[in-house]
């Protein structure tokens, strides 16, 4: 059998595994197993799970990860959510759909200091749901536009996606993020827009709400935010602090600001806590399971086989990125984004770098790595698995989860318009690490 | 009964790790402001993240496994009974208990041979084989923690 034949018998069967509902990670972890006793016999694998579990969980570019997760934890906490929706709301509500834009700019905020999309959708939802139903906006536009919104939580740094490719592909963080920023800043801009074209063709769907009034508390509240992505983003761009250390101390600032906004006694630390430590273990799960997996994958040779043949194929460049995004999009509909990138970059990303794109070798890995993660996001609003929609419905259970899919339309059209513009202008996502350097 | 006891200790191993976490926090910041008012940060902190990272992520993993925060892909059984999805589910976490048991047999071995060659970290020359003492018994709680969630999905069904 050829490294590719044994490769795909690895992912068919994870991919069975996992549709029989054995945990994502399990799954990776299982086939993983399996592959590298079949390839390198029973005795080497016993042998490296003596320690490789150990090291795996203790490298110091990972420990940015759970760092990560406890800032965001703190800052829902903090209850900077409905700080960061009130300013937003303030200068927004008072237009037609303004109040499903304001929701859109706090998400994008939050997403700011916590880097994750779920907990953004999900902290977002209970602060701005309430209001766009006090206003009258349709279920659809008000689910939808939070269901997308809360996918700025992963786009705008810090991101625990973006961490990940970073360490796989060997870029550095910090660029990464700040690459990342621009992209980040059209999501928010492209779904305020689609919100925009919604409400001109609808406008019932979301009526001009009250001018609001901004409470000193919350427009402080906000601009602490803006002060700890520049402090902990700037600090690890700049290299003043490795990535751990930023996220240490945007952790340390963010429990702050939750303890002085009297939110955090032992009750609330110990919430923070377990929530953190749940999601930490989770993803840890699914890294420890990806690295079985790759390990075996890389014993069947199949990454370095798959970039041969598609650099013998003779394929344009673009269109090998394109089904690549393609791959991504239809991936998303059924995996969770950080599973999909652990598995695929080991395999694309020779390819992507055996291509030419017309830059550098390290601009292209960024591009790329900025690309891969707008598509696999999008696969968190996509049936049938579309977990920031479920979230987001299980907030608005009166609410009918097919209205909530027809909501989000017009911002998966948002994205696929972003995306295209990406490609075609690779100076869009370049441009700051550019000038910053 | 046990359920209930399980799931205290659990919890309890979870909060101990998410205190490890508060650590690393404060150390890091502390060794931050030391390097920028003295210009000298605390020595081996990078290593002593690197060990408490791993500690805490382990005694996370029975705690998620118990409040049922591993991700999985339920689309595709949709259209079984609930007693079938309840069997794949409990086929999975006793796999998953197996695994766990697998590892705490290996990184028991692994820990003793870091032991025998005196293993030591590059900074501080810490011995690495105590981070095992609380890692082995983690994974120990994990399996079972395992066999518990399957009982459970086999008598309740899906979670």
């Amino acid at each position: 059998m050829s490294g590719v034949e044994v490769g795909i018998g690895l992912f068919v069967l994870m991919l069975a595994l996992i549709a029989l509902r054995v945990p994502v990670g399990l799954g990776m972890l299982i086939a993983g197993m399996i592959g590298y006793a079949a390839l390198n016999g029973w005795y080497p694998l016993i042998n490296y799970l003596k320690t490789a579990p150990y090291y795996r969980f203790s490298t110091y570019e990972l420990s940015v990860i759970p760092l990560f997760l406890l800032m965001g934890q703190f800052a829902t906490k903090a209850g900077l959510s409905r700080a960061l929706f009130e300013t937003a709301n303030h200068f927004l509500g008072h237009m037609r759909g303004g109040v499903a834009m304001a929701a859109v700019g706090g998400c994008g905020a939050f997403g700011a200091i916590c880097g994750s999309s779920l907990a953004t959708a999900a902290t977002m939802g209970q602060v701005a749901l309430p209001e766009m139903r006090r206003y009258g906006y349709s279920g659809a536009l008000a689910t939808g536009s939070l269901a997308a919104g809360g996918t700025l939580g992963i786009l705008i740094p810090p991101s625990v996606v973006l961490v990940i490719y970073a360490i796989l592909t060997e870029q550095s963080i910090g660029t990464m993020f700040v690459a990342a920023v621009i992209p980040g800043i059209l999501a928010a801009l492209g779904y305020m827009l689609a919100i925009a074209i919604h409400v001109r063709r609808h406008p019932d769907a979301g009526p001009a709400a009250p001018r609001q009034a901004l409470s000193r508390a919350s427009l402080l509240n906000a601009l602490a935010v803006g002060v700890i992505f520049v402090l902990v983003i700037g600090g690890i761009y700049t290299g003043r602090f490795t990535p751990t250390e930023g996220a240490a101390v945007g952790a340390f600032l963010t429990a702050v600001m939750a303890f002085v906004a009297g939110r955090m006694r032992a009750k609330g630390l110990i919430e923070c806590l377990l929530g953190a430590a749940s999601q930490s273990a989770m993803i840890f799960l699914i890294l420890f399971g990806a690295e079985v997996f790759n390990a075996a994958l890389a014993l069947s040779r199949m990454p370095q086989e798959a970039a041969a043949a598609v650099a013998a194929s003779g394929w344009s460049p673009m269109l090998v990125l394109a089904a690549m995004l393609l791959l991504y999009l239809a991936f998303g509909c059924v995996m969770d984004s950080l599973s999909m990138i652990l598995l695929t970059i080991p395999i694309f990303f020779p390819v992507i770098s055996a291509l030419d794109f017309g830059m550098g070798p390290e601009e292209t890995a960024i591009w790329f790595g900025v690309l891969a993660l707008i598509v696999v996001e999008v696969g968190l609003i996509t049936p049938p698995v579309g977990l920031n929609v479920f979230i987001i419905n299980g907030l608005a259970p009166d609410i009918p989860i097919t209205q909530t899919y027809r909501g989000v339309l017009p911002f998966l059209a948002s994205d696929i318009v972003r995306v295209v513009l990406l490609v075609a202008f690779p100076a869009i996502t370049l441009a700051l690490p550019r000038l910053l350097q | 009964m046990f359920g209930r006891i399980l799931t205290q200790v659990c919890r309890v191993l979870a909060l101990a790790g998410g205190a490890v976490l508060l650590g690393i926090v404060g150390l890091t910041v502390v060794s931050i402001a030391l390097r920028e008012l003295t210009g000298q940060p605390i020595p081996g902190d990078y290593e002593l993240v690197e060990v408490g990272c791993a500690v805490a992520v382990f005694a996370f993993l029975p705690y998620c496994q118990l409040s049922g925060g591993n991700v999985f892909v339920g689309f595709a059984t949709a259209w079984a009974p609930g007693w079938l999805q309840g069997l794949l589910d409990a086929t999975a976490q006793v796999a998953y208990a197996g695994i766990a048991a697998l590892l705490a047999w290996r990184l028991t071995l692994g820990g003793m041979d870091l032991h025998t060659y005196g293993e030591t970290t590059m900074v501080l020359g810490m011995p690495v084989w105590p981070a095992f003492l609380p890692i082995v018994p983690s994974l120990a709680l994990l399996s079972v923690a395992c066999l518990y969630t399957a009982a459970v999905s086999l008598r309740k069904g899906p979670a």
